[in-house]
Order: C-alpha cells, then structure tokens, then sequence
C-alpha cells in the first residue's frame, strides 16, 4: 500500500497542472482582459450590431466628442467640431473602422479586472482640441484635405481633421468619393517638393562638403536626354538657397550622387515606406522606388514625384523628429498618453535640417505664417493630369512646440492653399496654448 | 429590466462569491486538515517481541522502503509476501516468489494461503506472529480516531451551500422569463431537498463525512443554473437526471463496501464498457462532429460518460493481482482498444481523458515510469498518424494559440467565451443575464465561459478548486487506503476529472487545443452528469476517516460472520484459465479475470 500511496501522488501532477493553468488565465485576464471584453460578441457592452454602446469620449478640455449609454448615442453639440473629429473619433453606424472609438474601445467598455463589463461605460479624454478641430475644418471649406497637429514634446495630436466629412447624425451620402477614408492616416500622396526633406537628410549624411557646394539652376537640367524643370532660373545657390527656392535642378543632382539605393533607404529609415499604428490604428504605408540607372527617374525621386507616394501621419513623425532634435515621441490620440519616443535622426541632423528649414520659413514664408517662428517646407506635386496636390509641413518654435501637416489634395499650391490653412489653424493654437 | 433587480444582483453577486469561498474553504480545512490517523487491523509480533500494525487490508511485507511492514532481517525479499484482508475479516498471505518462500505454521505457500489469529508466519528466515483483532479491539481502537465533522460541522457547511443556491435561484427569478419561473423553483426545492435528505439519510446510519457531496452539490448548483440561464425548458429534466445521479452514486457506493461482491462484476464491466462502444460504433449519429451519441427511445445517451464509470471499475485492481504481469498486458489491451474506438469515434477529447487515465492507473499498478513513457510514445506515433489522416483535426489544432486571427471562422468559440469570461469579472453580470448562452455548445464546451460571465470568476474558478480538492483529498487518502483497488479506482476518477476540467476550461480559453469535452457536474447533459456522481463514489469509497463514508463499512459487523469458517473462500472466484505459475493444488486462481 506505501508505493500505491507514492504513486498516487502522480495524480497531483494533473492537479499542479491545473493551478499552473488557473496561473496562466488570470495572467492572461489581467494583461488582455480589456481587448478580450472589447470584443465586438460582448453584448454587454456592444449592440447586436457591434456598435460599442458605452462610454464618453472627450476633447483635451473635456468637451463631449462621443456618447453612448442605454439612452443611445450622441456626439458633439457644436456641427463644426462634429464633423471636423468624425473620422478621428468614429461614428456609432458603424461606418467608420479604425478610430478612436474602436482603438480605445478596451477603455471605454469601463472594464476592471475586478469588475469585468458588470458596470459599463468610462470616459477617455482624447488629445484632440475640440477648437482646433473646428478651426482646421472651417478652414478647408469643403476642400478635399488633411490637416495633422501635434506636440512634439509630447507626442500629443491636437488636431486630426480629414475632408470631405459628413455630420455623423445625418445618414452620410456614401457617393461621395472617399468619404470614409481618414486622409491623415490611411491617404497616401505624391509629396512633390516636400520629400526634398528625405533627400536632404540623406545629403547631409552622405556629402562631405555640401556645404561648401555650389549648386547651378538655369531653370531646367538636362538628366540623361531628359530635361528636369525647375520652378524658376535661381543661379548659383548654396545648399540652404537650393532649399529655400525649392529648386529641382539642385536636388536632382543631389538625387543622382545618392542613388536610388541611398535615397531608398532613407525613405525607410525615416519611416515613410512602412504602416505604423497610432495607438492601434494602422496607418498607410508609402512607397518609394529605388531607380537604379541614372535617369529622369531617379533624379525625379527624389524630388518626390516619380512613383513617390507618402502618408501625412508619416511627414508628420518626421517633421515631428526633427523638431525635438531628432527624437520622435511617437504619437497618441490620448490626452496625457505615451507611446514612448525613438531616435529617427542624429541630433546633428536634425540641427542641421532645422537651420535650413528655418532660413526657408524665415526667408519665403513669412507672408504665409505672419509672427510665428516657423521651421517648414512646402510641396505642390504634379499628378500628369493638371492637377497638384499642396503640402505644408514644418513645426512652430519656441513656446507653442506644435508640428504640423497639411494637405489639399488636387487642391493647388503648397504655399498659398495648404499653408494658408496650416497659418489659420497655427495662429488659433498659439492663441489658445502661448500662455498655458 | 427594472432597475431594483439589477440592484439586488449587484449585491447577491458579492454574497455569492463569499458563500462560495466560505463553502470551499470549510470543505478543504474539514478533508485536508484534520491530522492523519491510520486505520488498525491487526499486528504482527517481530521475534524480538515487537509488534507492528498492520494499517490496510493489504500490505506488504518485505525489505524494501516501500513495504507497508519493513523487514530488513531474515533475507527477506524486497516485496516478499502480500497480506490482505477481506471485507468479511478474513486474512489471506500471498507469496511473492521470492527466496526461502513463505510458511504459516510451517506449511509452504505456492500461491496463497489463510491466516488466522495467532498463526505463525515464516518468511524465508523470519518469523512472525500474526494477531488478528477481535471485534471489541477494534472497536475501541476505532473510538480513538476522530470523526470528520468535529472542527468544521458539516452541516452549517451545508447551510451555507442551501444559502448559495437560493440566491442562484432568486437572481434566476428576477431574470428568467415569468413562464420559467415555477420549473426553475421547483428545481432548486429539489436540489436543496436532495441535499438534505441524504445528508440525514447518511447521518442517520452514523456517516458524517459530507464534504465530497458537500463539493458535488456545489458544482452541480452551478451547473443547474447554467441549465436555467440556456434551457430554462429543460429544469425539471435537469432535476430527473441529478436524482438519478446521486441514486446511482449512493448505489455504487454501497455496491463498493463489499470488495469480494466487486471482483464479481469486474469482468461484466469490462464486457458491458466493449460492447457499449461496439454498439457505439455501429449506431452512432454524429452530432457537433463526433459521432458519440446513441438515440434510445428518443433519449440520447453518451455511451463514452458510462464507460468511464466500467472503465474505472474495470481498471483498479487489488494489490495481489497487481504483481502479475498477465493482468497488467490485459489492461494495456483493454484501454488501447477504449483510446481506438474514441478516436474512431471522432472524439479525441474523451480519447484522450481515457488515455490520460490509462497512464495514471498503469503507472500505479506497474510503478515503472517505462510502461508510461513506452505508452506515451506510442501514443504520440497514433496520434501523429491521425494529424495526417484526419486534416480536420490537424486545423483544430492549427487554430490552438491563434484564436484571435479568426473570430469569425475557427476561433468563433473560443474568442466568444474569452470574451465572455472577461466581461463577468469577479462577480458576473449576475445569474441568467449572460449573452455568451445564445452560442452554440455554450452549456457544454464553453461552460466555464458562461459561468464565468453570469457568476464570476470566483464562482468559476470556485469549480475548478473543488475539483482539484476532490483530487488532493483522494492522494492524501492513499495514505491511509484499505485495498489498492479503492485508492487506484479513486485515482482513476480524479484524473478522469482533472483531465476533463483541463480540457474544457483551458480548451475554451485557448490555453490547450479546443476539444470539446464536458466540465464535470457543471456541463448540461445527462450522460456526464450520472457518470460523475458515479464516479464520485470511487472517491468516497477512498474516505477511511472514521465513520466517514458510507461506501466503506466500519469492518465491525461483517466480522462476526466472517467468523463462520470456510463456506466459500475469501475471493470465491472461478479458478483462473491462465495459472501462470501452476500452484493448482493452493486455493483459488486470482488472475483469471481483467
């Protein structure tokens, strides 16, 4: 009977295998429990339709962005702010996939690891400005376009507004082309001059005596039989000039003394050509040719026409990196969140890259963005069809540490219709945040 | 729903989860506490006047550390003779073959002889004096060991269960249908009523260990309220069957008492579990993609729950038995033969139950961790040849690990009851309020996910903690096991539970591969709910606290006729087809069956 007994305690093995297992769920409820109850089957907290009914979402200022409880849902009281923060925050149809209320849906169920979905419904302050939002939609006017904000100190985006838009209590008209679409994330765009920050960066690491340099525009370039225009005749320029005229003739010889394989991987390194995730959300990623002969093709890379496509939230990070000296605190839609930061570029780098982008602002913006220190680059980039596409992205100085990126699509000049809106939106913000 | 029920569920959740633990906790300190205290049945006197109990009905005498009577002089084998008694008091010596043999009273034993009181027993150069106890020895021997039930009263235990219930079945109340309402009544009246009458019923004949019922009871509220909460049609089904299942436990138990009566039917079991699975195979109808279902007169039954309890029955074996090499082989053949028909079947979850069961119960017959390895690996080829024969199976475990990638497609029930269990935290969203009842095999394979959502966490982790206190009180009561039989059978329904709790509740939560078997007492079902309070039999039959259990008799009243010599012997079996070692002039073979 005493070996019996012995050998009766292999059982215990199953028993310890249990506790072990026991161990494992309550690991994984108190590290996943909050997605797992997120889940669209819990009808606890979701409609049979899976639309989350519970929880408010704020602005920064705690003005209601979102509502739901038994009583239904709501947004926004004020129409301008509703439709400017529809495609960042969502809509309770369901219309809308990837936004703040499906990315902070495991906040907003009001789930406790003690008292799971008993008790539905939480609020979650959201980083967006209810003001700045209006501002940027009132703005753009009906135009196609994106407008991103952020501090970059802190990774906290003030303002996310893409157009068109709909007010998200009326039944959207769904012929309207890219409706849906949040253009600050998932929009990816020809970036035309803008890019020429890329092939800047890559200059700077790789050309020795850029700038002593000299670079020639007699208002176009001949690149293997093909002529490369530029936008006006700029004579002799220093590497800061050759940026500040935006000229095309000096960066497509940068272009060619890179190479498609140099420039390419600059694209990546600089997070252009990969999808991130802003808390969740997947953003689009670019795309980038490495041309290899020495071509047209290669030297319009770089001007970031060719096949180029990039995402606003990308241009984003990275005028963002630049800005707080090539540290990029990764973005958060949440008020007081942290995603944690990273370097993208040497600090030298970005001093370097900010110099010149300051002698631009300071030198050809000052029209476009009257009292503000502003570090930034525009682009008008050529669709072959007539059309262009205006980017402005750049950040503020000094007190109001605020990047931005805007773009109009198929909606003219970088300089005078994206900056213009980029000015309107920045001047409210350094009204509403110099003093803070 | 008006708000004052939400109300008063917020707060019966709270007292559900307290009455839960009070209940576990007084059950775990009553079994696990109370000090060890072995059973006395008689002794035997060393030459140097020593004299050592003798604490089973069986023991062995030997030189070896594992012998229950250690004997390092005399040239003793390491396992040299088995001593065991019967139920009816009698003691039998079996020789083990090793050298020198064994005598009593000078006569050499070929397989196994009667021992009375003051016989002399000779092993190999040892002699030993055998003192059998009169009745009245025994019986103030006996009145020294402490009852259960002293320190922890089993009744206030059981008062807090009944509480336990009512609020199951008010919280069912306020929620169920008004149609609902009377059957869901009259089905907690019954299970409260049931509880108590066989808790008098026991304490009547002077059994007071309740806390394996105690525990039973509480698992299969839980499961009555997921009846209510998915079928709340079925409640007075639920009640029929839960009558039946504890008839069947008191029936098997008191079939138990009796250890010669059970070696009559070990046989018969054996038959009946082949010819259930043969029946099985033959007119089957699949249901949920496994074809273990048998539709009798329009009531399905499970043949696989039935043939856990004759598989259980069929496997322990007493300790004489044990040390032939035939019998062991025979087993091997018998649960391989169960493990192929399972798999056949389609149901690799209930294969794999038997399979883990068959390596607990051959490795405490062998000891030889070979057998189990060699078993193991055997398995592992089969089991590698139906991953390539079976590509559905393979898929199943394809999705293992990556439920989340398909909530729509292979992970649809899993992620629904990950979800669910979440959404329930501590408490639960409160008895019938759950929505994860509207998937498919809810009150089956995702049990734990509906009791987790609508009770709590601490209800439902509450269920797997009993069932791991019926394992840890089964192992501690080998220690103090009459027959071996008793401990393996036990053993064997321990790990028939274990395995099936591990397998639905970390199956469905994406822990282990989704199999979909029952949770034990919890799952609706009838097959499974009679086949686990069979089972828990085997485990009360394991319960040699004093006056603890009825499936065990005190070993009093049996004596005075076991004192009417010689009718028939001890075993009283056939002679055995197969005497291996050819002792045809000694009494009867006992290796015959298997």
């Amino acid at each position: 009977m005493k070996q019996i007994k012995r050998r009766a305690s292999a059982a215990l093995l199953l028993a310890l295998f249990m506790v072990a297992g026991t161990v494992t769920i309550l690991t994984r409820l108190l590290l996943y429990g909050d997605q797992w109850a997120a889940y669209s089957a819990n009808s606890s907290v979701y409609t049979s339709r899976g639309i989350l009914a519970c929880g408010t979402l704020t602005d920064r200022s705690g003005v209601v962005l979102a509502q739901a409880d038994e009583n239904g849902y709501r947004y926004a009281g004020d129409v301008n702010v509703r439709v400017a923060s529809l495609h960042a925050v969502g809509d309770y149809r369901g219309y809308l996939g990837a936004s703040a209320l499906t990315a902070y849906a495991g906040k907003l169920t009001g789930y406790s690891p003690v008292y799971g979905t008993t008790n539905p419904g939480n609020t979650v302050a959201l980083s967006l400005d209810a003001e700045l939002q209006s501002a940027a939609w009132r703005q753009l006017g009906g135009r196609k376009g994106a407008v991103l904000v952020m501090n970059y100190e802190t990774g906290e985006i003030l303002c996310m507004v893409s157009s068109p838009s709909y007010d998200p209590e009326q039944e959207p008209d769904g012929s309207i082309e890219g409706l849906f679409l949040n253009r600050c994330l998932s929009g990816v765009y020809t970036p035309g001059s803008v890019f020429k920050l890329v092939t800047l960066c890559a200059a700077v690491e790789n050309i020795d005596d850029l700038y002593e340099r000299s670079f020639r525009c007699g208002g176009s370039i001949d690149v293997a039989g093909v002529s490369i225009t530029c936008t006006g005749y700029h004579g002799e320029q220093t590497i800061e000039q050759a940026l500040a005229n935006s000229c095309n003739c000096a960066f497509a010889q940068l272009s060619l003394e890179l190479g498609g394989d140099t420039l390419a991987a600059y694209a990546e390194k600089l997070g252009f050509t990969e999808s991130h995730s802003l808390d969740g959300i997947p953003t689009a990623a670019g795309h980038f040719e490495a041309v290899q002969e020495r071509s047209s093709y290669l030297a319009w890379s770089g001007i970031g026409q060719h096949t180029d496509l990039i995402c606003p939230y990308s241009m984003l990070r990275y005028v963002s990196a630049i800005a707080a000296g090539g540290v990029l605190r990764e973005p958060t839609m949440l008020l007081n969140g942290h995603n944690g930061s990273t370097r993208m570029l040497k600090e030298s780098t970005a001093q370097a890259l900010e110099e010149m982008m300051s002698f631009t602002g300071s030198t050809h913006y000052q029209s476009v963005f009257p009292g503000l220190d502003v570090c930034a680059k525009t682009g008008t980039a050529e669709l072959g069809d007539g059309y262009t596409h205006g980017w402005m992205a750049g950040y503020l100085r000094g007190e109001t540490p605020l990047s931005f990126v805007v773009v109009m699509e198929r909606g003219g000049t970088g300089y005078t219709q994206a900056g213009g809106v980029a000015n309107a939106v920045l001047q409210r913000a350094k009204e509403l945040y110099e003093h803070d | 729903m008006p708000s004052y029920a939400s109300q008063i569920i917020q707060i019966t959740g709270y007292a559900r989860a307290v009455l839960t633990a009070l209940v576990l906790l007084r059950c775990a300190f009553s079994m696990l506490q109370e000090k060890y205290e072995p059973e006395i049945w008689g002794y035997l006197t060393l030459p140097g006047g020593e004299s050592r109990a003798l604490n089973h009905w069986e023991c062995i005498l030997g030189r070896s550390r594992s012998a229950d009577i250690q004997l390092t002089q005399g040239g003793l084998g390491r396992c040299h003779a088995v001593l065991q008694r019967s139920a009816r008091g009698r003691w039998t010596v079996y020789d083990l073959h090793c050298r020198g043999g064994t005598r009593v009273n000078g006569q050499l034993v070929r397989s196994h002889a009667r021992v009375r009181n003051g016989d002399e027993l000779q092993l190999n150069e040892m002699k030993l004096r055998f003192v059998d106890l009169s009745a009245a020895q025994r019986r103030t021997l006996q009145r020294r060991r402490s009852e259960p039930g002293k320190r922890y009263r089993q009744g206030l235990t059981l008062l807090l269960l009944t509480n336990f219930q009512l609020l199951l079945m008010l919280e069912h109340c306020l929620t169920a249908q008004s149609r609902y309402v009377p059957p869901i009544e009259i089905a907690f009246a019954i299970l409260m009523g049931l509880e108590w009458f066989c808790f008098f019923l026991f304490r009547s004949r002077d059994y007071k260990g309740y806390e394996v019922e105690t525990l039973a009871f509480f698992l299969s509220s839980v499961g009555l309220s997921v009846t209510a909460s998915s079928e709340p049609g079925g409640m007075l089904k639920a009640s029929a069957l839960l009558l039946m299942g504890v008839a069947v436990f008191t029936l098997l138990g008191w079939w138990l008492r009796d250890l010669r009566r059970v070696k009559l039917l070990r046989w018969p079991m054996a038959i009946c579990a082949l010819g259930l699975l043969g029946l099985n195979l033959l007119l089957s109808e699949e249901v949920f993609g496994a074809r273990n279902w048998l539709i009798i007169f329009g009531v399905s039954i499970q043949p696989s729950e039935l043939v856990k309890v004759a598989y259980v029955y069929a496997g322990a074996a007493t300790l004489n038995r044990i040390f032939r090499k035939r019998n062991l082989l025979l087993y091997i053949v018998f649960s391989a033969i169960i493990v192929c028909v399972m798999a056949l079947l389609g149901d690799f979850g209930t294969a794999l139950v038997f399979f883990t069961c068959f390596l607990v119960v051959s490795y405490m017959r062998s000891g030889s961790f070979a057998t189990v390895l060699l078993a193991v690996s055997g398995a592992s080829l089969a089991g590698m040849l139906v991953l390539t024969a079976k590509p559905y199976v393979a898929r199943r475990f394809a999705t293992w690990g990556h439920v989340w990638d398909d909530p729509l497609g292979a992970g649809y029930q899993q992620v629904r009851a990950m979800s669910a269990t979440a959404s329930g935290g501590l408490f639960g969203q409160g008895a019938g309020r759950g929505w994860l009842k509207s998937v498919a095999a809810a009150d089956t394979d995702l049990v734990f996910g509906m009791v987790a959502e609508e009770l709590g966490l601490v209800v439902a982790f509450g269920c797997l903690a009993a069932i791991i206190l019926l394992a840890l009180f089964t192992v501690r009561n080998a220690s103090a096991g009459r027959s071996s039989y008793y401990v393996i059978a036990a053993c064997a329904a321990v790990t028939i539970m274990m395995v099936q709790t591990s397998l639905n509740v970390f199956g469905s939560l994406d822990i282990l591969p989704f199999t979909g078997v029952t949770l034990p007492f919890v799952s609706r079902g009838g097959s499974s709910l009679i086949s686990c309070w069979a089972m828990l039999a085997y485990i009360k039959a394991g319960d040699t606290r004093q006056n603890a259990s009825f499936a065990l008799t005190d070993g009093l009243e049996d004596e005075e006729y076991g004192e009417e010599y010689g009718e028939y012997e001890d075993d009283g079996e056939e002679y055995g087809p197969g005497e291996e070692d050819g002792s045809a002039g000694d009494e009867g073979g006992e290796d015959g069956e298997e």
